[in-house]
């Protein structure tokens, strides 16, 4: 009985190391064919990728240039935009509308100047009335959204969704602080000043915090000393 | 007794078929030993064989996505992500005569109807060389590229012998656009003129070709500028032209056009004269543009503090015998913003030698005009300085009045470019680059006109196309100044040639707050209906930059504007209205 016992439980053992073993391979397998799916896919993506490399090369070489050039001579006839189909701002803007006197003198006509130093000048950056330090943009608009009465117009923002709206050509290149020292140097400090009230408020609000937290926490070890003195009594 | 004789044979017999018998089994035993070691030592083979491929072995490569999608060669872009330069796999047609095997005839058809076929779908191909390919026995390229329609009208021919192996290849969606800026690839894969030849490393290098270098060109400014160019060289029957777009304030090169051009596609035809660059490469003596220069030299140096004084200007210059004059009389005197205006050598002669040859030459090489110019193409000209004195080194006289008016000393397109964007920018000289540089790490550049000066200058410049010479140029709303130059190419009696020009048209926009510099030049034109039988940059790249600014402006972030414009009112005063150069 005991034998026969034995060679049951080995058999066992033999049978369930099969299984395990068949199991093993299995999972090989489905790992395997998981695996060369997958690089499957890559290259059907590879493929694909150069196929869309292939198809945008045909749409570039057929567009190029002289291709347009032709087809605009040909075809559209288009030409560049004059100074008319451009709007500069508010103030042409309303000057659409009013009629020219037959006497009126030749418009004033101005020279281009940098647009951030125009917005600086206009409105210097807002001061806050305890730190005396000028507030960022963020801060602002944070303000803004609480107080809608004090909002500041923001003046670069403001041109920007009018010329938007305009559908005006806009300078896309950051403004150069090369040449223009005395800009550059002034930019600076109001940078460096402007990250400064946003760390104060987070100070003050952290003290807030450890304000709130330490009176919540106050009454915890009288708690603690009541139980004390209960467990002493 | 029978029996026994009977057995005895029967034994005698039976003992042989025993010996026969065992002998045999002896055999088969060894045979069967002999199969069963063989196979033994064949399964021990193929075992090794694994251990080895398992163990010793390299795996097979199994490429992984990037890296199959890593281009050959780097991509070249635009400063907008257009492509202009990318490894494509592209067809080619190739002839394979043993496609039926050794022996037999390779095509279907005849080499000569096989030949027409082509021909029909390559018109441009040499039909006598590809009926010389058809009939040789080597196989080899009968059309190095070839488009998929192309391809599948030759497929439609049922020749198995033209094959369409797929091959990287440099491919320039954009033809002949930009070449001299890009160069081109040759069969071999190397680099050859352009960017191409100067980045080759860097296309190459695995680590770094996967991102496209971009350039400071842009595209749709290159068309345009090449386009006029091509309209102006093809008005005036000119041999070439070149143009330049540079903005003023970093130095980065927009455009470049050197025509006639070549299209980098052809690689195998790109070996000729037209790979020759004119804007970097050659240099011309460029005339009446330098008197700009030479005025804001004389402006800086405080020798020209008045504008409204007046110099004589009826008669020749008499100089050792050399004679300075100008292209018709302008009057009995001029001030300077009208000698600009009308472009007078004798008055700007007269201020060159008030200013002096030392001044006039250090400004001339404070603006780069004795050496090459400073851009990445390999392909740079030095200029012709002119040789002073042996001892000193310092300008004879009449050197120092003629270089104030552009002859005598030669420069390439690039290094008049440059000039001017110092001469507009607020004084500040600044190498060109073909590379995208982002405005705030501008390189410092080297100082080399007052800010003072150079507003002054603006305002000349204005003038000159406003009342003057260049009025040819003047794109409406654009606040275009600048300055025409016709300078004769040496050569001829006297050394001077009367009949054959270089015209050329310096200008930079928007005045009030320049921008970009634009510079179109012609090399020998000639008088047609359409300039007006005349010769001069006032009439041919003149109107060139007024077509080419009102195109690119736009796109270049600059819009027409009739409500701004340069203040010249303190300056109107001074001159009369008439027609010069």
């Amino acid at each position: 009985m005991i034998a026969s016992a034995n060679r049951l439980r080995s058999v066992g053992w033999l049978v369930l190391l099969g299984l395990c073993l068949a199991l093993v391979l299995v999972l090989a397998f489905r790992v395997n064919a998981l695996r060369s799916q997958i690089h499957q896919t890559e290259s059907r993506i590879v493929a694909l990728k150069q196929e869309k490399l292939y198809l945008e090369t045909e749409f570039e070489t057929r567009s190029n240039q002289q291709q347009l050039k032709v087809w605009n001579d040909v075809e559209f006839g288009y030409a560049a935009p004059g100074a008319g189909q451009y709007l500069e701002g508010e103030r042409q803007l309303a000057a659409l509308s009013v009629p020219t006197l037959a006497d009126a003198p030749a418009p004033i006509r101005v020279a281009s100047v940098d647009d951030s130093v125009i917005a600086s000048a206009a409105f210097p950056a807002m001061v806050s009335p305890l730190s005396g330090k000028p507030l960022d943009a963020k801060a602002e608009k944070i303000e803004a959204k609480a107080e809608p009465r004090t909002a500041k117009v923001v003046h670069d923002e403001a041109v920007e969704t009018l010329n938007e709206r305009l559908g005006k050509v806009v300078d896309s290149r950051p403004r150069k602080p090369v040449l223009n020292e005395t800009a550059s140097d002034k930019d600076k400090p109001a940078a460096k000043k402007a990250n400064k009230p946003a760390k104060v408020e987070k100070a003050v609000a952290a003290a807030d915090k450890s304000k709130t937290k330490g009176s919540k926490a106050a009454p915890a070890p009288r708690a603690a000393k009541g139980k004390e003195a209960k467990a002493a009594k | 007794m029978n029996a026994l004789t009977a057995s005895a044979a029967i034994a005698s017999g039976r003992v042989k078929l025993a010996n026969v018998r065992q002998r045999s089994l002896v055999e088969a035993k060894v045979r069967v030993l002999v199969v069963a070691f063989l196979f033994l030592f064949a399964g021990f083979a193929a075992f090794a064989r694994i251990l080895q491929l398992g163990f010793f072995e390299e795996a097979p490569e199994r490429r992984s996505l990037a890296e199959a999608l890593l281009p050959p060669r780097g991509e070249i872009t635009d400063r907008n992500g257009v492509p202009l330069a990318r490894a494509f796999p592209a067809y080619a047609l190739w002839y394979n005569p043993k496609a039926f095997g050794e022996k037999g005839q390779p095509l279907v058809k005849s080499p000569e109807e096989v030949a027409t076929a082509l021909m029909q779908i390559f018109p441009d191909a040499d039909q006598a060389d590809l009926l010389r390919r058809l009939k040789s026995d080597k196989p080899s390229y009968l059309i190095r590229r070839v488009m998929p329609e192309e391809a599948n009208r030759i497929f439609a021919l049922g020749e198995p012998a033209l094959e369409f192996p797929r091959e990287n290849q440099r491919y320039y969606p954009q033809g002949s656009l930009g070449a001299h800026v890009l160069g081109y690839v040759d069969g071999e894969g190397k680099g050859h003129v352009g960017m191409e030849q100067v980045l080759e490393k860097q296309l190459l290098d695995p680590a770094q070709r996967g991102r496209p270098v971009s350039l400071s060109i842009d595209m749709r400014a290159q068309g345009a500028l090449e386009d006029e160019l091509g309209r102006g060289m093809m008005e005036t029957e000119a041999k070439g032209a070149a143009g330049i777009i540079l903005d003023v304030d970093t130095g980065e090169v927009v455009a470049l056009a050197s025509l006639p051009s070549f299209n980098p596609n052809r690689s195998d035809m790109a070996y000729n004269d037209l790979v020759f660059n004119k804007v970097t490469n050659q240099v011309y003596e460029l005339g009446s543009t330098f008197k700009p220069l030479s005025v804001a030299a004389a402006i800086d140096a405080g020798v020209v503090t008045d504008l409204s004084v007046r110099y004589p200007a009826n008669r020749p210059l008499e100089i050792g015998g050399f004679r300075i004059r100008d292209s018709h009389p302008f009057g009995a005197s001029l001030n300077v913003p009208e000698a600009l205006i009308h472009s007078s050598n004798i008055v700007t002669a007269q201020v060159a030698d008030k200013l002096g040859g030392p001044a006039l030459k250090k400004t001339m090489a404070a603006l780069g005009m004795n050496e090459r110019p400073y851009i990445e193409l390999p392909a740079r000209g030095f200029p012709l300085w002119p040789r002073g004195h042996e001892k000193s080194g310092e300008w004879a006289r009449i050197t120092t009045m003629t270089v104030s008016y552009g002859h005598g000393i030669a420069v390439t397109p690039l290094h008049l470019a440059a000039a001017y964007a110092a001469m507009v920018n607020g004084g500040v000289w600044r190498p060109a680059t073909l590379f995208k540089v982002d405005p705030a790490k501008a390189p410092e550049g080297r100082r080399v006109f007052k800010a003072s000066t150079s507003a002054r200058m603006r305002q000349l410049l204005r003038m000159i196309v406003v009342d003057g010479t260049g009025k040819s140029a003047n794109a409406p709303g654009f606040r275009v100044g600048g300055k025409t130059g016709s300078a004769e190419k040496p050569g001829g009696k006297g050394g001077y040639n009367r009949t054959s020009l270089v015209a050329t048209f310096a200008a930079a926009f928007p005045m009030d707050k320049p921008r970009y510099v634009v510079i179109a030049m012609l090399d020998e034109p000639k008088g047609t209906a359409a300039t007006s039988f005349q010769r001069t940059a006032a009439w041919n790249a003149g109107p060139i930059v007024g077509r080419v600014i009102p195109r690119v402006g736009p796109f270049l972030g600059v819009v027409p504007d009739d409500t701004r414009d340069i203040d010249i009112s303190d300056l109107s005063p001074l001159v009369g209205n008439g027609n010069g150069e």
